[in-house]
């Protein structure tokens, strides 16, 4: 074997131009490979970074108007979704219902401490809110559901609006502010990424506001979604518990806004699954061209170094002996330049990387260990192949025609 | 009998095929130093050829060393030329990229010895032809001569049977020529069997017998 390799790498030195050619094309071919299946991971990261903490089992249903004239009433009727809501749902829908919750919104509302004021309102609304979005609380907790039973006037903050009536977000769980007239404790602070709402319990909300029951947006989380048509079913069966209460066709896609991120989630995964089997076709193809390169440059070489091969032939190579040396040479220098390929592509997705940091959509573009292992098989395979073609050809070439070839 | 022909024919298949041994019959003993001479075309290299079990014949009997050549497999032909023969051509046919020691130790790579010993028995040859402090010398680093002797210790590395030359004073000039002659001599003397097909009448005279080819039919024998 030792001696093998030393026959190899003696007839590549010598062939110092040819190999540098060939393996550069192999390179090429891998490091694209690389870099393109590390891009692709990156994307499909910034889409699971996107989707982390958020659950993908929510309908969200937003107020809309009609599109159709049902049971006497005219079409272009505005639909006003109510807290009271909730209940119906959870109620009617109990077999694919696990919780709702509604939002309501006070716009207007001021919210004060002796240091500051914010004249940006606030949101009330239940306590799925922590699960169904990306909120992190820091400090103290979220609104739960004895806030609501009990229309406790309890206030959560942002970590900025903590620190604007209060000066530090850490002082500001146990302490109270004013809003629309009346005192609110304070029992946590979040942080988000963008929303820097406060919110206050539904229930409390509904009693300080004159029992108004107007919510702009209900999140339903629904239980055993696995298909799409899972998550549709789902979407009419509460559409048809929503429809029957407002008084509009179940079938008027129109009369409520629906945002169902389960099928959203389904075809941003699907959209995925396609982007990673591309990047595989593209790269693969790029790899194949490298490899027809290495084919036809054995081709070459083999031709060049017939009179060679027939003079080892004569004083003694077998068929197998000529066979094994030029299928090793192909593996050799596919391996070789193939490693460097991979070397060099992880080190650009290291780069690109380290240059982008944390961004929207896109997140830790780097290969692992099983696909460099994946695409570590594939270039001995495609190597071998490589050689294969012109070593079958040069053992076929007899001895006396080798030898009187110059 | 080192080498027994019986009946030998061989024709090169065409439009027109080519007949262009016939009936070859001959007999080499053990210890000889025998020259094969010919006009070109005269079908000198083709006996070499099927001597040295590069080609092979249609019809007839050859027996190596006691050994039926015929319808052997591509491996069974390298094996027997690797242990038995030892071929010295008139370029030399030296691999350029190897120096004279990985030349000659070359043959011994392919019967699967290791590197030191197979340098070593290589080395042992070299010395025998004198060049020794050209071990690790390219080809293209030596002269025609040493070439030629590098050749021949190429072909002595593996003990063979018989050595088979193929115009081996053809690439060199009249001095160089006799030195190399005056290695066969001198290798017969120790016993080996030489066989050269040559057209140099010169050569021919410096071997013990003359075998003379002609349009395919050996013509007549000198001794």
């Amino acid at each position: 074997m030792i001696d093998l390799l030393r026959e190899i790498g003696q007839t590549l030195r010598n062939n110092r131009l040819r190999t540098i050619l060939t393996g550069v094309s192999v390179s090429w071919g891998i490091f694209m490979l690389i870099v393109l299946l590390g891009a692709s991971r990156g994307v499909a990261n910034g889409f699971r970074a996107n989707m982390a903490g958020q659950s993908t089992n929510v309908i969200s249903f937003y107020n809309g108007f009609t599109s159709k004239p049902y049971k006497g009433f005219e079409d272009g009727r505005y639909v006003q979704l109510k807290g009271s809501d909730v209940e119906v749902i959870e109620h009617n829908n109990s077999d694919i219902v696990s919780r709702a919750g509604a939002y309501a919104s006070v716009d207007t509302a001021k919210i004060s401490t002796s240091r500051d004021v914010l004249s940006d309102g606030f949101d009330a609304v239940y306590p799925d809110v922590l699960g169904t979005s990306r909120i992190k609380m820091i400090h103290g907790r979220f609104i739960n559901r004895r806030d609501i039973n009990e229309g406790r006037r309890v206030i959560v903050l942002s970590d900025k609006n903590a620190r604007t009536l209060f000066g530090d977000d850490a002082e500001a769980v146990g302490n109270t502010v004013q809003s629309l007239g009346l005192a609110w404790t304070v029992v946590g602070v979040y942080s988000h990424r963008w929303r820097s709402q406060s919110m206050v319990p539904y229930t409390a909300y509904k009693a300080v506001t004159g029992n108004t029951d107007k919510a702009y947006q209900i999140d339903v989380t629904v239980e055993g979604l696995k298909t799409e048509a899972d998550g549709e079913r789902a979407e009419q069966e509460i559409r048809n518990t929503l429809a029957k209460r407002h008084t509009f066709a179940p079938d008027d896609k129109s009369a409520l806004w629906v945002y169902n991120r389960f099928s959203s989630y389904l075809t941003n995964a699907a959209a995925m699954g396609y982007l990673d089997l591309g990047v595989w076709i593209i790269g693969l193809f790029t790899l194949l061209s490298g490899i027809v390169g290495v084919s036809n440059i054995m081709f070459v070489s083999v031709r060049e170094r017939t009179h060679e091969i027939g003079i080892r032939r004569a004083i003694g190579a077998k068929p197998r002996s000529v066979l094994t040396q030029i299928l090793a040479e192909s593996v050799a220098v596919t391996s070789l330049f193939g490693y460097i390929g991979i070397v060099l592509g992880t080190l650009v997705l290291q780069i690109i990387a380290g240059i982008q940091g944390e961004s929207e959509g896109f997140k830790d573009p780097t290969v692992d260990l099983a696909i460099a292992a994946k695409v570590a098989v594939a270039l001995i395979i495609c190597g071998a192949l490589a050689g294969l073609f012109p070593a079958l050809k040069a053992v076929k070439v007899k001895p006396v025609e080798a030898l009187r070839d110059e | 009998m080192i080498i027994t022909l019986r009946d030998i024919n061989k024709t090169y298949p065409g439009i027109v095929p080519l007949h262009v041994l016939k009936d070859i019959n001959l007999d080499i003993a053990k210890g000889e130093l025998v020259s094969i001479m010919g006009a070109s075309g005269s079908g000198k290299s083709t006996l070499l050829n099927i001597l040295g079990i590069l080609d092979s014949y249609d019809s007839g009997e050859y027996l190596l060393d006691g050994v039926l050549i015929k319808n052997l497999s591509e491996n069974r032909a390298a094996e027997l030329r690797n242990r038995m023969i030892g071929f010295v051509f008139q370029s030399f046919n030296l691999i350029s990229y190897k120096n004279a020691l990985e030349n000659v130790a070359l043959p011994l790579f392919y019967q699967g010895i290791g590197r030191k010993r197979r340098n070593a028995l290589a080395m042992e040859q070299l010395e025998r032809m004198g060049l020794a402090d050209r071990a690790h010398h390219l080809p293209g680093e030596l002269s025609g001569g040493q070439k030629q002797r590098v050749a021949i210790a190429r072909a002595l590395v593996t003990n063979p049977s018989i050595i088979l030359a193929d115009e081996p004073t053809g690439a060199l000039d009249s001095h160089t020529s006799k030195e190399v002659m005056q290695v066969f001599r001198q290798l017969n003397d120790e016993g080996m069997t030489i066989v050269i097909v040559t057209h140099d009448p010169g050569v021919g005279a410096a071997t013990n017998r003359i075998i003379h080819i002609t349009d395919g039919e050996i013509t007549h024998s000198d001794d």
